[in-house]
């Protein structure tokens, strides 16, 4: 359960000013790294800076969701949030600037059918990759096994998620049985799925345990109905005596409304001129990525030979 | 297989089978004729080593190697003087040189290495320790002694036992015995049909065979352990100490959850939550699945952590 979980443990943190100043920690980082390497010639204005960095993993976060969306057989909701979930904790200590995100993203899916128990073949999986040919599904396959153990290592091995989707059922269930006040909560569903859907891109599932997004939710939908349902915060969930607990609630509720509100998707010629820089940052600092892999290697892990070059694929062979 | 035979007359065990090889001091065999006809007069000498021999030395050779019949032979002799024993010594490591000082004594005597210098240093040793020895012979003796002493008390009761048995035999057999006679007797002078006499017999016959058998079931009770000590001794044990331990007490699992309490798993019907949840098919039922285990969980992570500002 939640409460003795790594996730509350490890992956739920203060405030969003701390989520960007590790952001900001792993992008100068990079830099630092790349300097420190004495490559001549290097500018700092050759970098993404922390607002294009967000701009593309919002990007990359979208096409991720897409192609989860999209995958056959159906995914089921808990493992893309495993998915998505594993991509933030990902960069919020790696800069998108060293790890590629359209390989990471891959093997954030790749990984959470694994631990979600959602039994695909890694053929079946790369399958998915409409646009690419058996070899390159073939490719993207090898890539995704090699990055495979870089991820889980970069989540420290926490890799049981917790989603808030379970939750809002079960309050779904309490809802009918101890707060017959509200006439059909079923009507409530369709607009917490939303809440959800929305509240996976923002970084929500960072800072509030998912109980209490869950409720959010919920109470957002009902709202937008028209109906209070206070009455259930302080009758059935007994919130009534601790005013501090219950205003505490509230201010976290308005906090995620806030996020989800701010929540934009990136403008498609802002991405198209970022994503350039970072082909290009790629391409210029490839050996850094074969640093890792030697890094890798020393750690005692096999790693594959690449066979073949990173950059052969682009991401419009994506989806 | 080189076949064991006599050096002197070339005898061998294939030719003679009832040949008997002998061995004396030195460790060279003879065989018996030979040493009766080179020994008559008492004495004489190896025929191999020249060494001086007594006839009444000679004794059968135990071991294909004539060698370890003198070695036995040595080890013998050693041991009586080196009779010393583990107690005699302050510590182990003493004890173990003493061994193998013994043992270097056997070995030379046995292989002919430096033996004057070996006879002269056992003399010298027993000369030193005279006392000792003459003690420690003494106890073994004492020892000996005892251990005979036990083996006559059970060779004793075994013994009796026998004899015992023997006569619980003797007496079933004269009671059949008399009661056949009883049954001539009665046959002979008594009015009644015969067929009635011979079936009063036979129930006495059976009344007799059960008796013993019911005897024989019967054991003796043994007033003795197979261990040796008596039955009813009270052995002096003293009174095992008694540990107090702490009782374990159930202590019912608190768990923080940081939400609102959760219904338990078995009122979660009476409160009519399983009303709102898919019920169970049949098939889904064969692992041990309820629909309230699905309902429980979704409303225990519902609560879990809610009201999570308390804990950061």
């Amino acid at each position: 359960m939640f409460h003795n979980s790594s996730q509350r443990k490890y992956w739920i943190f203060k405030s969003e000013d701390e989520l960007e100043h590790m952001r900001r920690k792993a992008n100068q980082k990079f830099r630092n790294k790349i300097l420190e390497s004495g490559k001549s010639g290097v500018r700092e204005s050759v970098f993404l800076e922390r607002h294009e960095e967000d701009v593309l993993f919002r990007h990359y976060e979208k096409r991720l969701l897409d192609f989860c969306n999209a995958f056959k057989p159906a995914m089921p909701k808990s493992v893309v949030g495993a998915a998505i979930m594993y991509f933030r904790r990902f960069y919020l200590n790696n800069s998108i600037m060293e790890y590629h995100p359209r390989i990471i993203m891959l093997t954030c899916a790749y990984l959470s059918c694994k631990v979600d128990e959602f039994n695909v073949s890694s053929t079946q999986f790369v399958g998915n990759l409409l646009q690419e040919t058996p070899a390159g599904q073939e490719r993207v396959l090898e890539q995704i096994l090699e990055y495979e153990l870089l991820l889980i290592q970069q989540l420290n091995f926490h890799l049981v998620v917790h989603n808030p989707y379970r939750p809002m059922e079960g309050f779904l269930i309490d809802l009918k049985t101890r707060y017959p006040t509200l006439e059909n909560p079923e009507t409530l569903r369709k607009n917490s799925d939303d809440f959800l859907t929305q509240a996976a891109m923002t970084d929500a599932g960072l800072l509030f345990p998912p109980s209490q997004i869950a409720l959010t939710a919920i109470l957002n939908s009902a709202s937008r109905a028209g109906l209070s349902m206070e009455s259930y915060l302080t009758e059935c969930l007994a919130l009534r005596e601790d005013k501090e607990t219950l205003s505490k609630m509230y201010d976290s509720m308005r906090r995620m409304k806030t996020l989800l509100k701010k929540y934009e998707l990136p403008r498609a010629e802002e991405v198209n001129v970022y994503k350039q820089k970072l082909e290009r940052i790629h391409a210029e600092f490839a050996i850094s990525s074969n640093k890792r892999k030697r890094g890798y290697e020393e750690d005692g892990h096999v790693a594959k030979e690449p066979r073949l070059t990173e950059e052969e694929w682009t991401d419009e062979d994506l989806i | 297989m080189d076949d064991q035979g006599c050096p002197r007359c070339k005898t061998t065990k294939y030719r003679n089978p009832s040949l008997k090889l002998m061995v004396n001091v030195c460790g060279h065999t003879l065989c018996e004729n030979c040493v009766e006809m080179l020994f008559v007069r008492g004495s004489g000498n190896c025929v191999q080593c020249d060494t001086p021999l007594r006839k009444s030395n000679f004794r059968v050779q135990l071991f294909e190697d004539p060698t370890v019949d003198k070695e036995v032979e040595i080890r013998k002799k050693v041991l009586k003087i080196y009779n010393k024993r583990d107690f005699d010594f302050p510590s182990l490591k003493e004890y173990n040189d003493y061994l193998e000082q013994v043992e270097d004594i056997v070995y030379n005597l046995t292989n002919n290495i430096d033996v004057e210098n070996t006879k002269l240093r056992m003399e010298q040793y027993q000369w030193e320790n005279r006392d000792l020895i003459q003690k420690n012979k003494a106890k073994l003796t004492r020892e000996q002694e005892e251990l005979e002493e036990l083996l006559l008390l059970e060779q004793q009761g075994n013994e009796q036992r026998r004899l015992e048995v023997l006569q619980e035999e003797q007496r079933q057999l004269n009671a059949k015995r008399k009661n056949k006679q009883a049954l001539l007797d009665e046959l002979e002078h008594s009015q009644l049909p015969a067929t009635i006499l011979l079936a009063q017999h036979k129930v006495r016959a059976a009344q007799l065979e059960t008796q013993i058998e019911q005897q024989k079931q019967v054991v003796k009770p043994t007033n003795v352990f197979s261990t040796g000590i008596h039955m009813r001794q009270t052995v002096s044990l003293q009174a095992v100490p008694r540990i107090e331990e702490v009782m374990y007490h159930y202590k019912p699992l608190q768990v923080e959850t940081y939400g609102p309490q959760v219904p338990e798993l078995e009122q979660l019907s009476r409160f009519g939550y399983l009303n709102h949840v898919r019920a169970a098919m049949p098939q889904d039922t064969a692992g041990g699945y309820t629909s309230a285990l699905a309902c429980h969980r979704a409303i225990q992570d519902a609560f879990n952590g809610l009201i999570c500002s308390l804990f950061y």
